[in-house]
């Protein structure tokens, strides 16, 4: 093993930070050029049905800055970005950070609601199915990656909402308390496909570590069962469970648009929807950004965590 | 001359089902319209037959009052400023927190507002007397300069208002004493005066105006105006609150409830379940599907709106009037109402609903309302017609966008109408903001033949819809022009005698209905849902203008 000096670590880091920025900057031509080559025109939907002079379009048109050349216009978007200015929203008249900075929070919450969710149910029913439930589990996964988060909030809500009253249908609640009373329900539709997932990942992994040699003659020689399945199978499994995981969260953030909607909760995924509806092209790229941002940090979080859980990789670079 | 598209927004989920299934149906060509098998398909998800129904002008009155009410709106208003309030979500908020120069009244009729009297001493002037003693909610008083600034803003190109063409004719509004106000015109404008009972007529604090400048209807800053309600707090995302205003002029309209909350719920489905649960009291425009789910609570009223298939290329094969008459007979309106609107609606008469007579005398009303050309279905005749005028199987490509079930099934019954008189149907699928597009830019109605629009109009007066079909016309979308018809509507408008404006208006609507540049397909009534809690407000299009939460107290 090669003991590594704290310049190379730096580097590395350093070009790990690259690898982040280069991937942003590349995905923010693409988010900013792509919404451009969309068919229809964002003045259409500002006029409102009006019948505008040629002189008020032009106005309008020099106000949000349509009369500038594509590349000037990326530019003045991108160093706006380094200034935490995201411009102004078309359809709702305030700046796109506060547009998405009062709705960031719940769905925020939502996304960890179901992270949890996700991950101690997903990896406990993955262990739960490979040392007991066999086909009941697989049966169950089966039927839950098979439900679409719609389906299953129509029928939570309309079960635990409608007709026992236990939970709240719509909004967001005030207070912590109410606001996970709030967000139970949309969390565990926005969960079951992934968690289902993520169940089926553990158990495969878990049943492979099980079958292999080294579980094997640990056992024979007598260690405890539960030392042999935590440090021995789960802690081998954990590998591709963490990164199907990893790849599922961080895709979350998109899949809040369906579950807000059905719950009537105004989060970043509802404003994304009612935005593309808009044209409100500053929100879309500011909110496609955001989603994007999270894959890169997630992965790069991933990337991190990986050594620790399996130093084969570490020693492998 | 309003543009009105109807905007009911979609949860993404449902919009991509609907568009999948209008695709498919397409494909098959099956489009099914014929006779009333259809029923209940409109509701499907909550089991919606038809519906029992009759107008309603009160709901009662309140037992006393209440400390709050919860409102749902479909949609987040993107502004509060009157210069910009012209979709439902603003305007029924809006209604409730400024007033206009006259009131629009639940029975479509125009009454004093603001302005105690108006007189026109030449047919291009206006003289307006301002209500006395009137405070807005920061406690100033209501004076001739507000009114004077409030106006004016409608014809400045910077706030670039959406009611700028109901100002077309206006040259000068002046100040012409400290309550009175002159409005010069161009050329004569009858239906000017009638606007001032809705949003053009605002009138807003000048001093706000000028101190929020940009911020001015956002939610940091709200408005200041006179309403029973004043604006409380605006949480984006969330919910607009009102307050009770103490000092409001009104006695007979003061507010029963010391508090309303709007809530944004996009999802229809969403909103029911929150008027079954409790957690919403009340809204309007009730998802059609959810009638006898919410039975005896849901109310309806009148209305001033009619959906009507919009006519986008008079040169194709829908050029000739008698194959624009034959498609009309060919539909079967019935089935429309009682597959898409759970039976809750009537066959339209006209491109205007009765209730727009409501203002004219009654000999013009009567010959306004009845003996009108009219089309009952009848599909061989239809077809003979057709057959006739040269009909062969030519394509009509018919553009629909996955807004909500109604316009699904409408937009099948049409395509059916089409086969049944020996056309072919093409339903051109397209995405919400392109279809409001349909409205706005010639460009993105080439190749369209036909396009739903659900048409309202924001006073008591047909003229604001035959605007629409006046040569040159913004709204004018197939380029339809006809001299007499011009001519009659140009005398209406320059008429201020009653009797002799809704004349020319009859003149210029018969020869509307015989030449159908747009098809009528049915009046569809207010409906308004108001929970155990509550009761007290007059189900009437008028909502939008009027005050009618202050109405609405503990039942």
């Amino acid at each position: 093993m090669t003991v590594k000096s704290p310049n190379l670590v730096s580097v590395a880091w350093l070009r790990r930070v690259g690898a982040m920025a280069s991937t942003l900057l590349v995905t923010s031509f693409l988010v900013f050029s792509s919404l451009y080559l969309a068919p229809g025109d964002p003045v259409a939907f500002l006029v409102k049905g009006r019948s505008p002079s040629p002189e008020q379009l032009a106005a309008i048109r020099h106000e949000y800055g349509f009369d500038k050349p594509f590349p000037v216009r990326y530019w003045d978007w991108l160093t706006g970005l380094l200034h935490g200015d995201f411009g102004q929203s078309y359809q709702l008249h305030a700046s796109v950070a506060s547009v998405i900075g009062s709705r960031l929070p719940s769905t925020l919450l939502l996304v960890a609601l179901a992270t949890v969710l996700i991950v101690v149910l997903g990896v406990g029913l993955g262990v739960f199915g490979a040392l007991r439930g066999g086909k009941g589990v697989v049966v169950a996964v089966t039927v839950g990656a098979a439900v679409p988060s719609f389906t299953a909030a129509i029928v939570l809500r309309s079960v635990f909402g409608v007709r026992l009253g236990w939970f709240p249908t719509v909004g967001t609640g005030s207070g912590f308390g109410d606001e996970l009373h709030h967000m139970l329900l949309p969390a565990i539709a926005l969960a079951i496909t992934f968690m289902a997932l993520v169940t089926r990942v553990t158990r495969a992994a878990m049943l492979e570590e099980l079958g292999r040699e080294h579980v094997e003659v640990v056992t024979s020689r007598g260690l405890p069962r539960t030392a042999v399945i935590r440090r021995h199978v789960l802690r081998n499994a954990l590998g591709p469970v963490v990164t199907v995981s990893a790849l599922l969260i961080s895709g979350l953030l998109v899949s809040t648009a369906i579950v807000e909607s059905a719950f009537g909760m105004n989060g970043v995924g509802s404003l994304l929807v009612s935005s593309v509806n808009h044209m409100d092209f500053p929100v879309v790229q500011a909110v496609v950004l955001l989603v994007v941002a999270a894959f890169v940090v997630v992965n790069t979080v991933v990337d991190l965590v990986y050594p620790v859980i399996d130093p084969r990789v570490r020693a492998a670079r | 001359m309003t543009v009105t598209i109807r905007s009911r927004r979609t949860a993404l989920a449902a919009a991509t089902a609907l568009a999948l299934t209008v695709t498919a149906a397409a494909c098959s060509g099956k489009a099914g319209g014929s006779g009333g098998s259809r029923d209940g398909r409109a509701g499907s998800t909550t089991g919606a037959g038809k519906t029992s129904y009759h107008l309603t002008a009160d709901t009662g009155t309140p037992k006393g009052d209440v400390d709050s009410f919860t409102w749902s709106l479909f949609a987040e208003p993107p502004s509060i400023d009157y210069t910009q309030a012209f979709d439902y979500p603003p305007n029924q908020v809006l209604a409730n927190v400024c007033e206009s120069l006259l009131r629009w009244n639940p029975d479509l009729t125009t009454s004093p507002g603001l302005a105690t009297a108006w007189q026109n001493p030449d047919s291009k002037t206006w003289v307006f007397t301002i209500r006395d003693g009137v405070r807005f909610h920061d406690g100033t008083t209501l004076t001739a300069d507000d009114v004077v600034a409030s106006l004016s803003r409608n014809m400045d190109p910077d706030a670039a208002s959406v009611w700028a063409n109901q100002y077309r004719n206006v040259d000068k509004i002046e100040k012409t004493g400290p309550l009175q106000v002159t409005v010069h015109l161009k050329s004569p404008d009858s239906t000017f005066l009638e606007y001032m009972a809705a949003s053009p007529g605002t009138v807003e604090s000048a001093a706000t105006l000028t101190a929020d400048g940009k911020d001015y209807g956002g939610p940091a800053k709200g408005v200041n105006c006179t309403g029973p309600f004043s604006f409380g707090s605006w949480q984006p995302g969330q919910s607009i609150v009102l307050k009770r205003f103490d000092g409001y002029w009104d006695p007979s309209l003061k507010a029963h409830s010391k508090q309303v909350k709007f809530v944004f719920i996009v999802d229809p489905t969403a909103r029911v379940n929150a008027f079954q649960t409790g957690e919403v009291d009340g809204g309007w425009m009730i998802p059609p599907g959810s009638f006898s789910q919410l039975a005896s609570n849901v109310s309806f009223g009148k209305s001033t709106m009619v959906a009507d298939e919009v006519v986008a290329n008079l040169s194709g094969p829908l050029g000739d009037p008698r194959v624009r008459q034959a498609l009309l007979m060919a539909t079967d309106r019935k089935g429309i109402i009682d597959a898409g609107d759970g039976g809750v609606g009537e066959i339209a008469d006209s491109l205007v609903s009765a209730d727009n007579w409501s203002n004219a005398p009654e000999a013009e009303k009567k010959a306004g309302t009845t003996g009108l050309p009219s089309y009952p279905y009848d599909k061989a005749k239809a077809k003979a017609l057709a057959q006739q005028a040269g009909v062969h199987g030519q394509e009509v490509v018919i553009a629909t966008s996955p807004l909500d079930t109604q316009t699904t099934i409408i937009t099948q019954a049409i395509a059916q109408a089409c086969t049944d008189i020996g056309l072919t149907p093409k339903i051109d699928t397209i995405a919400a903001d392109k279809y409001t597009a349909l409205f706005t830019d010639p460009a993105a109605r080439k190749g369209v033949d036909l396009f739903l629009t659900f048409w309202y109009t924001s006073i008591t007066d047909p003229l604001d819809m035959y605007a629409s079909l006046e040569t040159g016309a913004f709204s004018n979308y197939g380029g339809y022009s006809n001299k007499d018809f011009d001519a009659a509507f140009e005398q209406a408008v320059g008429s201020y005698d009653p009797a002799a404006r809704a004349q020319a208006t009859g003149k210029a609507q018969q020869i509307a209905l015989t030449e159908l540049p747009w098809l009528p397909l049915y009046d569809e009534p207010v409906s308004v849902y108001q929970g155990p809690k509550i009761t007290g407000v007059k189900p009437s299009i008028d909502y939008l203008y009027y005050p009618w939460a202050a109405e609405i107290g503990a039942r």
